[in-house]
C-alpha cells in the first residue's frame, strides 16, 4: 500500500524496511507489527516525527521491521529510557514496547513507577505468557503448573495476576487488545497515543512454539470487545472487574481513560512540558 | 604556613555546620581564605560530628590534624578531641562540672592550653531565649575571642534571620551582646592573634564542591537531572533540586540508579543536555546502562562520587576507591572517557568539559569526584562564565543537511576517528535504529563477523582520537614563590603523582618545603583526564627525577596501576591512605619531608 491516507501523511511503505522477518510462523507478533504500523500510518505521523523504543524479547527484533526513529536497549530498563526520551522532547511521540517476561520481573520496577509517574508515553506489552527467545522458560505470567523450559514439572509459583496489579497502581490509561484482531488493536493504538499520560496497552497474544496453554484458538474462542458491549470507558471501577474476570471470557478494548486521575497526570504532565530539547549554555 | 584551624564538634542536628559555616563566611569577609571540612557519621541525629575551619590570609587547601580552637556543644568532644588542640589553644565547651581525666588534666595543663567554660543555658535563661539561640551565643563568643567585630557577625545573623521578623533578630542581637560580655569579662584570656588579613578573599566565593558542580553543569546547559539519593551524591541532587525553579531544570528523583542512568541516556538520544551523579554502588548498577551507550554512541555524563567501599562501606567518608572501577566497569569493548575533578574550580569547569567530550565523541563520560571535594568548603574566585565554549561535535541539525542524510550514515564506518554523524529523533531526516545489537551502519542488526569487527574498530578508534586530543596531565612547580604550571626539563629531585583531591594537599605541603627550602627541586604531576591515559609527560619527567612518588586515596596505589598497564612504568615509592580520611595537611608533610630526605 503506497497511497498515503492523505495528501501529506505517509503511507504503509514509508514505515516498511527491507530486513526479514524471523518470528515463527503463527506468531502474534505479525498482527501487533501491523497493527502498530497501520495506527501510525492512520494518525498521519511520519516515520522522522516517532520513537519507538523496545526492550530485549522477541518484539525487540522489531527494532528494524518498522522505520521511524527507534531505540533498542537492554533488557526489562526500556521504561526509563523512553520517558527520559519523553521528558526531553515531549513534541515527539514515544511508544515503548517490551514483553511480559522482562515487564513483570526484570523490569517490574519500572513499570510501577511509569504507572505511578504518569509519563506521557505509550507502552505496549507483548504478552505471550512465556520468555520466547531465550527458548521459552516460564515467566511471571506463566500459568501456575505449565511446564516449561527450565521447569519440565511445571512452575510453583502463583502465576501474577498483572492486570490487578496495573489496575491497583492507578493508571490513567489502560487497554487491552489480541494480536489476532488487528482493527482493533489499530483503534487502540491510535486512542494511547492520544493519551496525554502513561497509557498502558496489554496485547495478549500467541507464541505457537512455546505457549502451549493460551493458544491463538484459544484467545480467539475467548476475547470480546467490551467497549462494544457497553462498556464506559471512564469507569475505574468496572473496568478493574472487567480485566481482571478472565474466567470464562476475555474482556478487550478501552477500558479507562480515567476521568479524576486523568486530572492529576495532567498536571504532572503539564510541569514536564517546561523541558525544552533546545539547548543553549545558560548563565546564573 | 601561616594557618590557624577552628574546629566545632558535637552530635549531628545540634547546629554545628551553622556556626561552622556562619564563622567561615564571616572569617571570609573578615579577608581570610577558608578551608572548611566535615566528618559525619551516617545517622540523621546524634553521633559525633565536626565541621573544622582552617584559615589563613594565603590560598590554603587542607585540614590540619591539630587545631587552634575547639568548640564542643557536648562533653564527647571534651573526651575525644581534646587532645588534637595545639600548645597554647583554647578549648570551648559548654559542659557543666566537667572534670578532665588526671591524665587528660596533666597534658592540658603541660600544652597551656585553655579550657573556657560557656554557662549557655543559663545565659539563655537569664534572656529568656529559646535553646537553639545556644548556637548564635557560642558562635558570638568565638567571634570575640578572634578579636572580630561585632557588627561584622551582626550583619551576618541579619542575613540569615533577618526575613524572620525584627522580634527574631532582636532576640539573635541580644545573644550576640551577651557573647561578648562573656568574653569581656575573661580578662586574662588574650585575643588569638589571627594572621593579617587580605582584603581580596572576601571578594570570593564560598561553596563546596557540589555546589560547585551544580554551577558548572547549569554552565554546560545541563536541562535534565535523574538520581537516586546517595552519599556523597546527595549534596548535588539537592543543590540542583533546590534551584529548579529558577533554572526550569527537571530534577527527577527515580526509583533507582538504573532508571536514573537510563533516563538520562534516552533524555540525551533526544538531544537534551542531562546527567546523573550516584556513588560506588548506584554506580556498579548503572554499568550494563554505560555498556549500551558504548554500542548505541550515545554521549552521557556520569558523574561517581566515590567513598569508601566495598558494599555500604563507610557512607560519609572519603576515598578514592573506584578509579578502577570507572574505566573498567561494563561488560564489552568500547571507548569511554575518565575524568576527576580535584576542587571547587575543577568542579565548574570540567562540566562542560565532560559534556563537550561527550557529545564530540559520542560517548559516556564518567566525572569523579570525592566525597572530601563534594563536601569540602572552597574559597573560591567567582567563575568566569564566559570561558566555556559549547561543542557538541558531529550533530546535524540544518534542516538541508538533515535532508540528505542516509539511515547508513549514523554509523558510518569511514571517518579516521570512528565519529560518525548524529542526528536527533524528531529531525526531518532518515531514521535509523540505536541498536543495542550489533547492528550494521543503519542500525539494522548484524551479526556477521566482518561487520561486527568493523563496527568494533570504529566504537575504538574513537579512543585513539580522544587520547590524541586530552590534555597531558598538569605539572605544578613553585617558580620564585608562584605556581607555575608548565613542564620544563629542569632536572627534579623529586616528582609526586597524583590525582582528584590530593592536589590540594600536596599543593600545600609543597608550598612550604619550599618556602623553607627554596633549592627543592619538587614537582607535583596532576591527572584530570585518567582515561584514555596519556603517559607521555610522565615517563619522560620519571626518567629524570631522582625519586618519583606516588600518593593516592586508596590502597592499592590504582592510578600507579594503570600507569604501568599504559607505560610500564612502576612507581615504588607510595603514600597511600585508605582510612575514609583525607589527606591532611600536616601528616602528609611529615610524609614526603621524609620522602626528601631519603633523596638526599
Amino acid at each position: 500500500m503506497s497511497i498515503p491516507l492523505s495528501p501529506t501523511g505517509p503511507s504503509m511503505k514509508d514505515y516498511s524496511c527491507d530486513t526479514q522477518c524471523t518470528w515463527c510462523d503463527g506468531c502474534g507478533d505479525y498482527g501487533i507489527w501491523t497493527a502498530l504500523k497501520r495506527s501510525l500510518v492512520e494518525s498521519g505521523l511520519q516515520p522522522w516525527q516517532v520513537l519507538l523504543c523496545y526492550d530485549v524479547g522477541c518484539h525487540g527484533n522489531m527494532s528494524d521491521k518498522l522505520q521511524g526513529y527507534r531505540f533498542h536497549g537492554l533488557h526489562g530498563r526500556v521504561l526509563p529510557f523512553a520517558a527520559g526520551a519523553a521528558l526531553a522532547n515531549p513534541n515527539v511521540p514515544v511508544i515503548a514496547v517490551g514483553g511480559d517476561g522482562a515487564s513483570f520481573s526484570e523490569g517490574v520496577g519500572h513499570l510501577v513507577h511509569a504507572i505511578r509517574s504518569n509519563y506521557p508515553m505509550v507502552f505496549i506489552l507483548h504478552n505471550n505468557a512465556n520468555y520466547g527467545l531465550t527458548l521459552g522458560q516460564a515467566s511471571a505470567l506463566t500459568w501456575q503448573g505449565q511446564p516449561m523450559n527450565t521447569s519440565p514439572n511445571g512452575i510453583p509459583e502463583h502465576t501474577l495476576p498483572s492486570m490487578d496489579f496495573v489496575f491497583s497502581l492507578e493508571p490513567t490509561f489502560v487497554a487491552r487488545g489480541f494480536s489476532g484482531n488487528i482493527a482493533q488493536l489499530t483503534k487502540i493504538f491510535q486512542a494511547a497515543m492520544k493519551h496525554r499520560g502513561f497509557a498502558f496497552v496489554d496485547v495478549l497474544q500467541a507464541c505457537p512454539t512455546y505457549n502451549k496453554f493460551a493458544t491463538h484458538d484459544y484467545l480467539l474462542e475467548r476475547c470480546y470487545d467490551a467497549n462494544a458491549e457497553g462498556h464506559d470507558p471512564t469507569d475505574f471501577k468496572k473496568a478493574r472487574v472487567l480485566a481482571t474476570d478472565t474466567g470464562k471470557r476475555i474482556s478487550t478494548g478501552i477500558q479507562d481513560c480515567g476521568c479524576v486521575v486523568l486530572h492529576e497526570g495532567f498536571r504532572l504532565n503539564r510541569r514536564f512540558l517546561w523541558f525544552i530539547a533546545i539547548l543553549t549554555i545558560s548563565h546564573i | 604556613m601561616n594557618r590557624i584551624s577552628l574546629k566545632v564538634v558535637g552530635a549531628q542536628g545540634q547546629g554545628i555546620n551553622s556556626v561552622g559555616e556562619i564563622c567561615a563566611k564571616g572569617l571570609k569577609r573578615g579577608g581570610y581564605c577558608v578551608f572548611g571540612y566535615r566528618e559525619y557519621m551516617s545517622l540523621i541525629k546524634g553521633g559525633h560530628s565536626s565541621y573544622q575551619l582552617d584559615i589563613s590570609p594565603t590560598e590554603i587547601r587542607t585540614t590540619e590534624e591539630k587545631i587552634d580552637i575547639l568548640i564542643c556543644f557536648n562533653h564527647h568532644g571534651l573526651e575525644k578531641n581534646a587532645h588534637e588542640v595545639k600548645d597554647g589553644g583554647l578549648i570551648l565547651h559548654e559542659t557543666a562540672d566537667w572534670k578532665f581525666s588526671p591524665a587528660e588534666q596533666k597534658s592540658i595543663e603541660k600544652r597551656k592550653v585553655t579550657v573556657l567554660y560557656l554557662p549557655t543555658d543559663e545565659i539563655l535563661a537569664k534572656l529568656k531565649a529559646k535553646p537553639i539561640l545556644g548556637n548564635v551565643l557560642i558562635t558570638s563568643v568565638v567571634w570575640a575571642l578572634l578579636g572580630q567585630e561585632k557588627a561584622n557577625l551582626q550583619d551576618l545573623v541579619r542575613e540569615q534571620f533577618g526575613h524572620k521578623g525584627e522580634k527574631v533578630l532582636a532576640e539573635n542581637f541580644a545573644c550576640i551582646d551577651a557573647g561578648f560580655e562573656y568574653r569581656a569579662k575573661q580578662s586574662a584570656i588574650k585575643h588569638l592573634t589571627l594572621p593579617k588579613a587580605d582584603k581580596n578573599w572576601s571578594k570570593h566565593l564560598l561553596i563546596t564542591g557540589s555546589e560547585a558542580m551544580g554551577l558548572g553543569l547549569i554552565h554546560a546547559g545541563c536541562r535534565f537531572y535523574a538520581g537516586y539519593p546517595m552519599t556523597p551524591s546527595s549534596p548535588l541532587l539537592t543543590f540542583i533540586a533546590d534551584l529548579q525553579n529558577e533554572t526550569g531544570m527537571v530534577v527527577k528523583q527515580a526509583e533507582d540508579e538504573i532508571t536514573a542512568a537510563q533516563m538520562v541516556s534516552g533524555a540525551m538520544m533526544m538531544g537534551t543536555r542531562a546527567i546523573t551523579a550516584t556513588s560506588g554502588g548506584g554506580f556498579d548498577l548503572m554499568s550494563e546502562t554505560l555498556s549500551l551507550n558504548g554500542i548505541l554512541e550515545n554521549p552521557t555524563v556520569f558523574v561517581l562520587a566515590q567513598r569508601p567501599g566495598p558494599a555500604t562501606g563507610l557512607p560519609t567518608w572519603t576515598a578514592q576507591g573506584d578509579l578502577l572501577l570507572a574505566v573498567n566497569t561494563a561488560h564489552g569493548e568500547f571507548t569511554r572517557c575518565v575524568l576527576s575533578v580535584s576542587d571547587s574550580q575543577d568542579c565548574f569547569d570540567l562540566m562542560p568539559t565532560a559534556f563537550n567530550l561527550a557529545e564530540e565523541y559520542q560517548i559516556s563520560v564518567i566525572v569523579l569526584t570525592e566525597k572530601q571535594i563534594a563536601e569540602a568548603l572552597y574559597t573560591q574566585t567567582p567563575f568566569d562564565q564566559k570561558k566555556a565554549k559549547l561543542s557538541r561535535g558531529k550533530l546535524i541539525t540544518d534542516p538541508k543537511a538533515l535532508k540528505k542524510l542516509k539511515p547508513a550514515d549514523r554509523y558510518d564506518l569511514s571517518a579516521k576517528d570512528g565519529i560518525s554523524p548524529r542526528w536527533l529523533p524528531g529531525s526531518e531526516a532518515a531514521t535509523f535504529a540505536a541498536q543495542g545489537d550489533e547492528h550494521d551502519p543503519s542500525g539494522t542488526v548484524d551479526e556477521t563477523g566482518p561487520n561486527t569487527k568493523a563496527q568494533f574498530d570504529k566504537r575504538l578508534r574513537k579512543m585513539n582520537a580522544l587520547k590524541k586530543t586530552l590534555p597531558e596531565p598538569t605539572l605544578h612547580q613553585v617558580e620564585s614563590g608562584k605556581w607555575k604550571v608548565e613542564s620544563n626539563d629542569e632536572k627534579l629531585d623529586l616528582l609526586l603523582v597524583g590525582w582528584g583531591s590530593t592536589k590540594g594537599p600536596v599543593l600545600d605541603v609543597l608550598e612550604t618545603l619550599i618556602a623553607q627550602d627554596p633549592r627543592l627541586k619538587a614537582a607535583y604531576l596532576h591527572f584530570t583526564y585518567l582515561w584514555p591515559l596519556k603517559t607521555e609527560l610522565f615517563s619522560k619527567l620519571h626518567a629524570k627525577v631522582k625519586k618519583t612518588v606516588l600518593i593516592e586515596g586508596n590502597a592499592q596505589g590504582q592510578l600507579g596501576m594503570l600507569l604501568a598497564q599504559e607505560c610500564g612504568v612502576m612507581i615504588k615509592e607510595k603514600i597511600l591512605k585508605y582510612d575514609g580520611r583525607p589527606f591532611f595537611y600536616n601528616e602528609l608533610l611529615e610524609t614526603i619531608r621524609n620522602k626528601i630526605r631519603e633523596t638526599r
